[in-house]
């Protein structure tokens, strides 16, 4: 009890009313309050006459100031959580959604579809010019191998015309002593005055960039440039019309320098045939 | 709005009806204690707006924090006084409120050094001074800057010179002899 009476005196108890204790001398002053019914007693005491004091004191607001401040008390009422909203319940049904939003996020997604339709457009675009830009080398292509085609059988007519020709006679040219695997064919028609020698038949060694082959024919036992010929590495499906004559006895075929000789060269003679 | 008279409830009804979160919790709360409350805000600031700034944050905070009061552990209107207080001690010492008092105009300095040494008759100060007269001047000044001026005991013997213990010594003989005069 001394205790107490000392704790009362100490005016810890004037210090917790007016606010001006720490934290821990603040929670022991509430311990000693709740066990002690002769400190809440005293502390009851404290309050009642500084309450009284401060009302001695009191000073009146000004009479605006009461409306202004209940009324920011009441507007936050709106805002306070806590607040019970039983008088205006009705209030949270009459909230219409604003539409302007949706209108809003229509002319987004209008947009957005747009611009997708409009790169998915391009991108088709761009995929159709390179098909047809493919269609049309194809068609080119085509028409050329079709050209190609229709040239290589109005050729090959030629040449069975040729042959199915009476007034042609084909003559074999068989190879030389020095080059008895060599052998060609030669067509021709006194009467036309033409020549012609079978280059897919030509069974000749391929001759280099400073040779060429000359065909002769022998008038009267001479001989006669009927023109120069290569034989390259592809074959050659052409029949080669060389220099017209109007009769021959025989033909050969030298080596001579490119572009021919004026006299052929004996020894280099590939192949020969007469009638 | 219109004023029927002042709103008067027991302690006990009033800290219920807050509880509750009543609308005429707030208007009893004003009527009972914003006189008590502003009286301790005047003398802390002397400047009417700012004081009268600062017992709208006292309602307000007070409305808000409302939760953490106790009757437990004291009476409601020790708790209202402090908030009321701590707000008026805080905003003295705020920033914006040192800098508008450095940038008073010249021309209002007069009327202003007359408010903050007080030599202007307040009507409504009159009861006090006789009350505060029938105590000791020790216990008076004490009393002053403890309750009236926000100072901590410590912060006050410091200021009037005198030892700890003797502060708290005093302010409880003044808080006593308050009781007398009020019982």
């Amino acid at each position: 009890m001394e205790d107490i009476k000392a704790y009362i005196e100490s005016g810890i108890l004037e210090l917790y009313v007016l606010g001006d204790v720490t934290q821990e001398e603040k929670s022991q002053v509430e311990a000693m309050i709740s066990e002690y019914p002769v400190v809440k007693a005293e502390l009851d005491e404290i309050e009642r006459s500084m309450e009284a004091y401060a009302l001695e004191n009191a000073i009146e607001p000004s009479e605006e100031l009461r409306g202004k401040i209940l009324n920011s008390l009441l507007t936050n009422f709106g805002d306070d959580d806590t607040f019970p909203t039983k008088k205006e319940p009705a209030k949270k049904h009459n909230v219409i959604a604003f539409p302007a939003p949706k209108a809003n996020s229509f002319y987004k997604y209008a947009f957005a579809a747009c611009l997708a339709l409009l790169i998915l457009s391009v991108a088709a675009l761009v995929d159709m010019y390179n098909q047809l830009n493919t269609a049309n080398t194809q068609l080119v292509a085509l028409s050329s191998s079709n050209q190609h085609f229709s040239s290589t059988v109005k050729f090959m007519d030629h040449q069975l015309g040729i042959y199915r020709d009476t007034s042609f006679k084909v003559i074999k040219l068989k190879g030389t002593a020095k080059h008895s695997s060599a052998l060609m064919l030669v067509a021709f028609s006194p009467i036309k005055k033409q020549v012609m020698i079978d280059m897919a038949d030509l069974q000749l060694p391929q001759n280099d960039n400073a040779h060429q082959y000359q065909l002769w024919a022998l008038v009267g036992g001479k001989p006669v440039s009927l023109g120069v010929f290569d034989k390259t590495a592809s074959d050659s499906a052409d029949m080669k019309q060389m220099q017209s004559i109007a009769q021959a006895q025989a033909f050969a075929v030298t080596l001579e320098p490119k572009g021919g000789s004026v006299n052929p060269t004996m020894d280099q003679m590939m192949v020969i045939g007469s009638f | 709005m219109t004023r029927k008279g002042k709103i008067s409830l027991t302690e006990d009804e009033l800290v219920f009806s807050l509880r509750n979160r009543e609308k005429i919790a707030i208007e009893a709360l004003y009527d009972m204690y914003s006189s008590s409350l502003y009286g301790v805000i005047s003398r802390i600031i002397v400047d009417t707006a700012a004081a009268e700034d600062v017992l709208q944050e006292t309602f307000v905070k007070i409305w808000h924090s409302f939760s953490s009061y106790s009757t437990e552990k004291g009476r409601l209107f020790t708790w209202m006084v402090n908030i009321a207080r701590n707000l008026a001690i805080d905003k003295l010492r705020s920033k914006d409120f040192k800098n508008q008092n450095k940038n008073q105009e010249l021309e209002n300095n007069v009327t202003f050094i007359d408010e903050q040494r007080n030599t202007v008759y307040k009507p409504e100060l009159l009861g006090i001074k006789d009350l505060v007269q029938t105590l000791k001047p020790e216990q008076k000044s004490i009393l002053e800057l403890v309750y009236f001026k926000g100072y901590t005991h410590v912060e006050a013997a410091d200021e009037l010179g005198i030892p700890l213990g003797t502060i708290k010594t005093r302010l409880r003989m003044a808080i006593v002899e308050l009781r007398k005069h009020f019982n």
